[in-house]
This record gives structure tokens, C-alpha cells and sequence, in this order.
């Protein structure tokens, strides 16, 4: 990095905004709210300065925020927003109608622990619990990673017409000041095409969206949703290979770290990924076969990708840093939702570390890892202190 | 890898000393990240921010639990909450007007005490501590240089630029004179 040009300090949540202004949105409306609201505040900067050339709109609630980005993006507009925990719940009734009105809007959250008690503190069970709301949604391990796929995004749901929520955690990510590359705007220009989409709202079209349907059109939506769904990883893969061509960080749905000949594979999404990478190389040095796969698209779920990831691999460990009450962590359950019925499966642990934002050091996973490694596993998924 | 810590209450500065301090090692050539983490409410209460300095990128995120060097805007958060995250070769630079005799009941740390306070007033900085403190930090770190910090203070400090350079320059001296 240190030979690149154009390397800034900038922290995971003012990278997410300098993507965003290179990305060239032209509506945004947007809401504050702890820990987001520097994202807030760089694109009002930007704006105010006159290098964003965008409607920011500053309605009274992120309920209404998200109202106004349905519409603005019905009408053909590249739409972006920001939010966080009680603001993203807020939001909920209108994610689903979003993702059913297919409305590409591109929307970032700063996973953060939702009240009560009240908190400020990385936790991704407020994006979590909106899984099933139709939006494709990814994690972020860095602001690096935060910038670049927020650019991607764009690319990505505006060709399925699909929205899509990206995830960063809260400090480790949206406040940590990294030396972060910067994209030229000619490079992303060429990278991310005009959204000039063929169905909107137009006076002079006159067509309009959401009208009251019957039984039968409804479940038709579904399935054109499911059947957009079954699109996206692989224009994950071919938009993050784009990418890498562009700028030489490449990205897919998941990413492998020394996973070759691994007798343990530890799966996690999010910032715990960059303290992972320092547990393997650290296990590796002690002759332990360690590896990492990191989810980074989380819906659609890669199920496919995630069996052949772990085909004949004997052990997986899943780190959540979240908990769905009465049932455990939740990337344990999908995975092991995922791997139902294989023959070579892993045995599965799962691991409630980082809940409420609690410390997971990197000595703490490899201990995980020297503990459970030839355990059997628990149905359940295991606190960790 | 040196990790350091910069503890402080929220409005005093901490995390602005944490990014100059960053923004420094950056200027020399290192791979640094830093965060600051605080509670809800932010003015007065305790705010860290984390510094970790390496020669290649930083992927750790998670907490410091044991830093290298310590900043504390504050000797009333001198407790042992925040002792548990030092160790004994840990260099804690402490903004106090108290003597460095006045410390010696934790002999089990390096404690080196500044006068942030009286050098900011000196330099009509009010209760603005933050440069002064950064001074003497670098002075016990010996890392970033002096130019640089205050090279840094000059690009980034909001008001009163050749104030927080004066004492910054200040600190660093009394500090090096100190030891």
C-alpha cells in the first residue's frame, strides 16, 4: 500500500462516505445517529463544499428516511443512506417494501448493539435480525473494504434491482483510522455505469409501483425476488473481480485464508475476520492447520459455495458476535442450516464471542481452537467469556 | 507491533491526541490504525482511543489488553481498571501537577507525570491540554519525532495553531529535560 498513491488516514465510516461521493448518488436522505452519523456528516461536507452533486434530504425520522429513498429510487435515481441499531429497526416495515418494489437502494449500517439496555457497542444483531427482509447484504472486515464495496454495491444492486445493506461494526471499524487507497473518480466512473433503469416513476411513463395485487401476483413476486437472489453471488464475484482488475483488491462472497489442508476451519463475518487472520498465522507457526473463512455476503447466503468450502474439512468453529434469543448465534444456525445432509461434513461449534461488544482477542480464539478443535460439538451454541 | 492507549474524559481531547498521534507515525512511514471508544454520554465520562503502530498493516481488531505506553489526560483515571491494562515496562505519561515522588505508591509501573495544565495556560491554551500532553508523550516514546508531531499539530489543530505547537515544543523540552 505504502508504494500506492492517493493513501489516506480516514476512519471506516468517512472511507464509506468518500466511496459514496465517488459513487455519484443523487439522492441521499439521511438520519443521525450514533456511531453512523460521521458518514452523515462527511457527505454534508462534501455536499456543502459543492464535490457532491446530490439531493441530501434530512427528513424526521430514519422511518421516513427510508420512505423517501423507495421513492426517490422508483423514480430512477441512484439512492444511498446510512444508518445504525434503533434507526435500522426503525426502518424495518420499509425494508421489505423496498426490496419488494425492487428499488436498488444502496444503504449502510454501523452494527451496533440495539436498547435496552442502552448502548453503543459493536453488535450485528440489528442488521441480523432484518435477514429475511429481501435485501443482499454484506459485511465489512475494514474501512479498505468499506469503501470499495460500497462502491461494488451500486454496481451490483442496481443490475439485479435489488437493494442492499452493507455492515461495518461499530469502533473496530467505523472509528478506527486507517491508511485507506483511494479510487480516482475517471476509475470508478468506468467501473460503475449511469442507472438509467427502463421501468420508473415518470410522469410522461406514466406507470406506477406497489398497486393492490391478488394471491397469485404477490407469490409471483417472490419468486422473480428468489429468482434475482440466485443472481447475485456470482455478480458479487464478477463485480469484485472488476474491482480487482481496477484497483488490485479483489473481492467474492467469501474469502479463504490458509485454508489449505486445514483441520480446522474457523468462520466468521465482519471485524472479527482481521483478528482471526492474526490467530491462524499464529496457530500456523505452532503446526496447527488453521484456516479462516470469512463470510462476507451474507443474503443470499452462499449455501452452495459454503459446502464445497467445507467439504472433507474435519472441524469448523463459528464465531457470532450476535445472539437471537432461544436459539443461539446466528451464523452457526444458518451454517449449520447450510450443511444439512452432507456426507463430509465438519462438526460444527459455535461460539457466542463478542456479544454486546465484549473484547475477542486473538489468544482467546486460539484457545477456542486448541479447546474445541477435536471436541464433539453442542447443538447449541456456546457462550464465551 | 506498539500499542498504546491515550485515556482521557470525553470534550478533552483524547481522541484528537489519538488521531495527531497516528497521523504522525503515518507521516513517518508506519502503518497505524486507531479508535477511540466511548459511552453514551460523552462529555466528562471516560473516552479511550487506541493507537497501534506496526511496519506492516494492522488486521487485529480487538481491544488493546496490555499497551505499551500509556497516555492519561487525567490522574483521577489513574485506577486500577485502567493499571490492569499496563504492564510493568508499560511507559505511562500522566497529565498531573503532582510531583513524580507523588506516584511512587505504584512502583510497579513508569509513572511520569507533566504539567499539562500549567504548560497550556502558559501558552494561552486555556485548559486545552492536548498538544502539551502530546509533547511529552513523544518525548518518553522517542517516536514520532518532534517535527513531525508538531507538523501534524499545525495541519490539523483547529484554532490557535502556533499556541498548540509553542506547547507541544514546550513539553517536549521540560519532559526531556526531566529524565
Amino acid at each position: 500500500m505504502k508504494g500506492e498513491n492517493n493513501i489516506r488516514l480516514l476512519s471506516g465510516n468517512h472511507a464509506v462516505s468518500w466511496g459514496v461521493k465517488l459513487a455519484r448518488p443523487q439522492v441521499a436522505p439521511l438520519y443521525p445517529i450514533t456511531p453512523q452519523t460521521p458518514i452523515l456528516e462527511k457527505l454534508t461536507e462534501f455536499h456543502s463544499r459543492g464535490e457532491l452533486d446530490a439531493e441530501l434530504l434530512t427528513p424526521e425520522s430514519e422511518h421516513s428516511a427510508m420512505s423517501a429513498c423507495v421513492a426517490a429510487s422508483l423514480t430512477g435515481a441512484r439512492v444511498f443512506t446510512a444508518t445504525s441499531s434503533q434507526g435500522l429497526l426503525l426502518m424495518h416495515e420499509l425494508l421489505h417494501y423496498a426490496s419488494g418494489a425492487r428499488a436498488p437502494i444502496v444503504m449502510f449500517n454501523v452494527n451496533r448493539t440495539p436498547g435496552s439496555p442502552w448502548a453503543f457497542w459493536p453488535d450485528q444483531i440489528d442488521s441480523l435480525s432484518q435477514r429475511d427482509t429481501g435485501w443482499i447484504k454484506m459485511y465489512s472486515e475494514s474501512p479498505q473494504e468499506s469503501l470499495d464495496t460500497v462502491i461494488q454495491a451500486f454496481r451490483i444492486s442496481e443490475k439485479l434491482s435489488l437493494p442492499l445493506m452493507i455492515s461495518h461494526d461499530a469502533f473496530y471499524v467505523s472509528h478506527a483510522v486507517e491508511p485507506v487507497a483511494l479510487p480516482q473518480q475517471e476509475q470508478v466512473d468506468s467501473f460503475l455505469p449511469a442507472y438509467k433503469p427502463e421501468l420508473r416513476l415518470d410522469t410522461s411513463l406514466g406507470q406506477s409501483f406497489g398497486a393492490p395485487i391478488d394471491q397469485a401476483t404477490w407469490n409471483r413476486s417472490r419468486r422473480e425476488t428468489a429468482a434475482a437472489m440466485a443472481r447475485v453471488e456470482n455478480e458479487v464475484l464478477e463485480t469484485g473481480k472488476a474491482w480487482g482488475e481496477l484497483t488490485g483488491r479483489s473481492y467474492a462472497a467469501l474469502e479463504h485464508y490458509r485454508t489449505e489442508g486445514a483441520g480446522v476451519v474457523i468462520v466468521t463475518m465482519g471485524s472479527m475476520c482481521g483478528t482471526v487472520r492474526d490467530a491462524v498465522d499464529a496457530l500456523r507457526e505452532q503446526g496447527s492447520a488453521v484456516g479462516l473463512l470469512k463470510v462476507r455476503q451474507f443474503r443470499p447466503l452462499p449455501v452452495q459455495t459454503l459446502r464445497n468450502s467445507l467439504a472433507g474439512i474435519p472441524c469448523a468453529l463459528v464465531l457470532d458476535r450476535n445472539y437471537s434469543p432461544g436459539m443461539g448465534g446466528i451464523l452457526h444456525q444458518e451454517l449449520k442450516s447450510a450443511l444439512f445432509a452432507m456426507d463430509d461434513a465438519p462438526r460444527v461449534h459455535g461460539f457466542l464471542t463478542g456479544v454486546g461488544g465484549v473484547n475477542v482477542a486473538s489468544m482467546k480464539i486460539q484457545q477456542l481452537v486448541t479447546e474445541y478443535a477435536d471436541a464433539e460439538p453442542s447443538v447449541d451454541s456456546v457462550w464465551v467469556e | 507491533m506498539r500499542e498504546i492507549l491515550i485515556v482521557g474524559r470525553g470534550g478533552q481531547g483524547a481522541q484528537t491526541a489519538g488521531d495527531q498521534l497516528a497521523r504522525a507515525f503515518f507521516t513517518e512511514g508506519k502503518y497505524v490504525q486507531t479508535f477511540a471508544t466511548y459511552g453514551g454520554a460523552r462529555r466528562g465520562t471516560p473516552v479511550t482511543s487506541s493507537i497501534r503502530v506496526d511496519d506492516q498493516a494492522v488486521r487485529l481488531r480487538c481491544d488493546i489488553e496490555c499497551a505499551s505506553a500509556f497516555l492519561c489526560f487525567d490522574d483521577s483515571l489513574l485506577d486500577e481498571g485502567f493499571l490492569a491494562r499496563a504492564g510493568a515496562k508499560t511507559t505511562i505519561v500522566v497529565n498531573s501537577a503532582k510531583s513524580r515522588e507523588a506516584f511512587c505508591d505504584y512502583s510497579d509501573f513508569r509513572i511520569l507525570p507533566i504539567n499539562g495544565k500549567d504548560i497550556a495556560r502558559q501558552n494561552d491554551m486555556g485548559k486545552v491540554v492536548n498538544s502539551a500532553l502530546l509533547g511529552a508523550f513523544v518525548a518518553a516514546l522517542d517516536q514520532p519525532g518532534l517535527e513531525t508531531m508538531c507538523g501534524v499539530i499545525e495541519q490539523t489543530a483547529p484554532a490557535k495553531i502556533q499556541q498548540n505547537v509553542a506547547a507541544c515544543r514546550q513539553a517536549y523540552q521540560m519532559f526531556k529535560d526531566s529524565i
